[in-house]
């Protein structure tokens, strides 16, 4: 894991970046795909979606879910419709 | 029109009786057939535990069909489902598009690997990754 070897990648595939939020810069690191995101995300699939849903009850940005920008559309839409059918919480305490 | 099928849910008060519910769950039915649409399927979940209180109630009995039709039939049943207080929340989803979608990707998949065999002829006739995913 030393730098140089990272280096010889680009940001991109090793899924390393820097966001500016704020005044300064935040280093990140992106999670690989832990889940093969299904061919037709059901929005009643609650152990499924349960994934991309961290403790306080928010939908897991891209940044760190690391599924594809059509796929986390369609996961968030997902979650949001089980979140109006009250299968998840909008706020998890 | 095209036949479009939608995924109704609702949630009903769980103080209701059970006859009541499924009383219910009959007329929605019998309207979805008046109007012109087909039931396709009709999945009767139970009391759950609602993830937040609704009208300060802490669970629900889920109710969940799927239904074939032009959408007119769709527009009847929320206008009903609407005023009808035994029923705490209602969602219709359009699935058909969706479901083509995830249907054309599998086939494009399947399709890709076949391809991919027909190249490089395996020496085992091991699972290949491509079918090893999971589907739907």
């Amino acid at each position: 894991m030393a730098d140089r070897d990272l280096e010889m990648l680009n940001d991109r595939d090793i899924g390393v970046g820097e966001d500016v939020i704020g005044d300064r810069p935040r280093r990140y690191q992106r999670r690989r795909p832990r889940n093969v995101v299904p061919d037709y995300v059901d929005w009643k699939d609650v152990d499924f979606l349960r994934n991309f849903i961290p403790e306080r009850g928010k939908i897991m940005p891209r940044r760190i879910s690391g599924v594809s920008a059509k796929d986390q559309r369609r996961i968030a839409q997902a979650i949001k419709r089980a979140r109006s059918m009250a299968l998840i919480p909008f706020v998890a305490d | 029109m095209a036949n479009r099928t939608y995924e109704v849910m609702y949630i009903v008060d769980p103080e209701t009786a059970d006859e009541k519910i499924g009383k219910l769950n009959e007329a929605v039915g019998k309207l979805i057939e008046k109007e012109g649409g087909t039931v396709v399927r009709m999945d009767d979940i139970g009391r759950k535990r609602l993830a937040y209180p609704i009208q300060k109630k802490t669970e629900g009995y889920y109710v969940l069909f799927e239904i074939e039709g032009s959408g007119q039939e769709i527009a009847e049943l929320e206008r009903r489902m609407r005023v009808n207080d035994m029923i705490i929340r209602y969602l219709t989803v359009r699935v058909d598009e969706d479901r083509k979608a995830a249907d054309r990707k599998r086939e494009k998949r399947e399709r890709r690997a076949e391809k991919r065999a027909s190249f490089r002829p395996a020496p085992d006739s091991g699972a290949s990754p491509a079918e090893a995913r999971v589907d739907n």
